[in-house]
């Protein structure tokens, strides 16, 4: 075993560096729970954007049909269509049944397929001199865009609708007659052919949030059955990780491939190891679920802080976190001000135990200050979760909210 | 289940909002364009267009109905009003507007129009509304069929969309789910590993001993000793990660037999051995034969080994004395050494190790550690721990 130093210690420096690499813990959970995040409920909705195309294709051909007399040509552009089809059905079997993702040289093959097919379709209508009144293969052309939204990246998309819109200003520009009632056929067909693709990134986009949000959400609910106390979920990780460093180090000095006395880089190696094995050995079992849920999520660990000296929040029961968690959810997950949200959850002393018919409790005082939101605006549900944790009480000042919480949990020095 | 369905709600609200907003614009440009309809027509109209532009944004935002019914009032007063109000027949724009208007602009509500019953009946209200007004006023200017045909294909399209997505939201939902279970379950296998991990605590301090002379290079300490050290640490890591959970006992570092107690005096002895390898030569006092639980004795041999680390890094002398005295109800230590000392306040203890090493360790078993020093005149820790 030769001893190479860790690219990066735990707490995400990368060693003899001293950057601070951004931590993105739920990022790795999800990457350890699903090899294929990216599918995720996606390949579902790429068979709603199939049917779409399809619906609007089967439109654009009772077009064809219905325009067949007016063309000088028809062949040419039930060509167009025969490219057109040939292209989005390869494309369809090939994604889902075949293959099952879109590499870049068929994604060429798609985007070759549907130049072909809208050239062929703007030669069988030049004659007409009015591309907007009989586009049909090329406008499906531009909303076929749609069938691939869920395979490439949203620029991707965006970039390819924004070159088909600008094939057909250009070609509209110089082929069409401009009258009067001649422009706005042009303006609404290079709407079809462009506005879908946009619509198609703005929803798959939104639904990757969507999923990314609710796995988040997910993966810190696991925090609500934890113990009082534990290590976070990447802990042990890291601990096998900090062993095999030490492991590999030592197992070199042993062996002499490292020559004593150790050269400086190795022996800060061997002192940022020890350090590491102290905090994780010492440190590592303070910290309670809440702390855990907090920092493992994307989402909570950017607005939430939590102040718990006394790692009270341990003691809630599975409902009481329950409640706390979906209420901190339900407070920083609604509508887009998110960005200037604030949740601040003081757990302080116990302040009184009292004597309830299920022995005695004591009590705990949780706040929750959350700036960036209006009482109002604050979802109804939110009061329900709440309610759950114990009585609250809420004020306001400063445009800040203010939720006091009086929470009631086993004595733990009568357990 | 509850936050996602409000996730998926704003999810199709904001869909609604970027498809109708489009083509509200793409109808407003078709009105705007010459020859379309008169001055004053146009004048109405405009401020329709930015009140349904509002009502689609708040639609975006909002899940209330009463948006959605807004919107289908305006879009139709504008549908009538474009088609009746010009004094001369309104051009093939207008009619372009128009249907842009009801076939697109209004057919995007049928996106949010799906996820429940009273919101289908909107939307077939809405549909068969915005429809046959439409079909009936432009029925002078083109053919109903290609009306009707533009306006089925929108709001077709658009409940597509929200069906499709509304079903593909609780799809997702228990995939979601059943990552989640799988998730707690790892989220106790990984508790459990670093509880195995973390009660390793003996084999990880000789580690951290090991490591923490290797830091100073392994200065001071002859590097056989340290060669030897190093492969015995490697040895017992290798055996934790292979999943046993070795306990280091020959490495002349610490003599630990799982029994309930143990006699301090020999492994006292160890420790003096492994002090002696490195150059520090330690001279005992006092009782030699103490019995102790496991964990309190291994608190106590710890923290004695850490304030002994720091006499053999920082004093400059080598010769360290301890003197262990014991009552009924406490076990003391005193390490006392004659070197350089230091000001308490200058040195930040943490730097020693000593908050975490020492009197964190000895806390646990509720012991105590008391540190004194001055420059010049060396330093004494004083360790106690219960019997």
């Amino acid at each position: 075993m030769t001893y190479s130093p860790p690219e990066e210690n735990t707490l995400g420096v990368i060693l003899g560096r001293g950057k601070r690499r951004e931590a993105d813990a739920t990022r790795r959970v999800i990457r350890a729970a699903t090899p294929l995040r990216s599918s995720l409920g996606i390949g579902f909705i790429g068979v709603g954007a199939i049917l779409i195309v399809g619906l609007f294709a089967a439109y654009s051909l009772v077009w064809l049909v219905a325009l067949w007399d007016t063309y000088s040509d028809p062949l040419i552009a039930l060509a167009a269509w025969g490219v057109l089809i040939a292209v989005l059905v390869t494309t369809v079997l090939a994604t889902r049944s075949l293959v099952g993702e879109l590499s870049n040289w068929m994604f060429a093959i798609f985007l070759a397929g549907l130049a072909v097919a809208i050239a062929l379709d703007f030669y069988a209508i030049w004659p007409l001199h009015n591309i907007g009144g009989y586009a049909t293969a090329s406008v499906t052309a531009g909303v076929a865009l749609v069938i691939v939204i869920v395979m490439r990246r949203a620029t991707h998309i965006l970039v390819c609708a924004g070159v088909v819109g600008l094939a057909f200003a250009v070609c509209m520009a110089i082929n069409t007659n401009l009258a009067p009632g001649n422009v706005a056929p042009q303006v609404t067909t290079l709407a079809l052919a462009v506005v879908p693709a946009f619509i198609g990134v703005v929803l798959v986009r939104g639904f990757r949030r969507l999923v990314q949000i609710e796995l988040d959400r997910v993966l810190v609910q696991s925090t609500v059955s934890a113990p009082r106390f534990a290590v976070g979920m990447m802990a042990s990780e890291e601990l096998a990780r900090l062993d095999l460093a030490a492991e590999e180090l030592l197992d070199s000095v042993s062996t002499g491939r490292t020559k004593l006395p150790l050269d400086p880089k190795t022996a800060s190696v061997a002192a940022s190891l020890a350090t590491e094995l102290r905090l994780h050995l010492i440190e590592g079992r303070r910290e309670t679920w809440l702390y855990h849920a907090i920092t493992e999520s994307d989402l909570l660990g950017k607005v939430v802080t939590l102040a718990d000296k006394g790692s009270l929040a341990g003691l809630l029961d599975p409902q009481q976190r329950d409640g706390l968690l979906s209420s901190v959810w339900l407070l920083i997950s609604d509508t887009a001000k998110s960005a200037t949200r604030r949740v601040q959850i003081d757990v302080r002393p116990v302040t009184q135990s009292v004597e309830t018919g299920y022995g005695r409790k004591i009590t705990i005082p949780i706040t929750l200050t959350i700036t960036g939101v209006a009482r109002n605006k604050v979802d109804p549900a939110t009061w329900e979760a709440l309610g759950k944790i114990g009585q609250y009480s809420d004020s306001t000042q400063n445009s800040t909210l203010r939720v006091e919480i009086a929470c009631l949990v086993d004595n733990p020095a009568e357990q | 289940m509850d936050l996602i369905v409000k996730e998926r709600d704003r999810l199709l609200q904001r869909t609604a909002r970027v498809f109708g907003l489009s083509f509200t614009v793409v109808s407003l440009i078709c009105l705007s364009l010459p020859g379309s309809v008169d001055l004053p027509t146009y004048a109405i109209c405009f401020p329709l267009y930015v009140v349904l532009g509002f009502l689609q944004y708040m639609i975006g935002r909002s899940r209330s109905l009463g948006w959605v019914t807004a919107a289908y009032i305006v879009g139709l007063v504008i549908i009538i009003l474009v088609t009746t109000l010009p004094l001369t027949s309104p051009g093939q724009s207008a009619t372009s507007a128009v249907i842009q208007m009801a076939g697109a602009s209004l057919a995007s509500t049928a996106i949010v129009l799906t996820t429940d019953a009273p919101r289908r009946v909107a939307l077939v209200a809405g549909f068969v509304m915005v429809s046959l007004t439409t079909a009936l006023v432009t029925s002078s200017f083109q053919p109903i069929s290609r009306t009707l045909a533009s306006i089925v294909l929108g709001w077709t399209l658009a409940a597509v969309i929200g069906f499709w997505v509304s079903a593909g939201v609780p799809q997702v939902a228990r995939r979601i789910a059943s990552i989640g279970r799988a998730h707690r379950a790892e989220r106790h296998a990984s508790e459990t590993e670093a509880q195995r991990r973390q009660g390793a605590r003996l084999l990880h301090d000789t580690v951290l001993a090991t490591l923490t002379l290797l830091a100073h290079s392994g200065v001071g300490v002859a590097p056989d000793a340290m060669r030897q050290q190093s492969a015995d640490d490697a040895r017992l890591l290798r055996q934790l990660r292979l999943g046993a959970t070795p306990i280091p006992q020959s490495s002349g570092n610490y003599n630990l037999e799982k029994v309930e107690e143990t006699v301090l005096g020999t492994t006292l002895e160890s420790v003096k051995q492994r002090f002696g390898r490195m150059g520090l030569e330690v001279s005992w006092h006092g009782t030699g034969q103490v019995l102790l639980p496991s964990d309190v004795l291994d608190a106590f041999l710890l923290a004695l080994a850490e304030c002994l680390e720091n006499v053999r890094r920082h004093s400059g002398v080598t010769e360290a004395h301890v003197t262990i005295t014991d009552d009924e109800n406490t076990i003391r230590a005193m390490i006392t050494d004659a070197g350089v000392g230091f000001l308490l306040d200058d040195v930040d203890s943490a730097r020693l190790g000593f908050k975490e090493s020492v009197v964190g360790r000895l806390k646990e078993v509720g012991g105590r550690a008391r540190l004194f020093s001055s420059p010049g005149s060396g330093t004494t820790v004083v360790l106690e721990v219960p019997r």
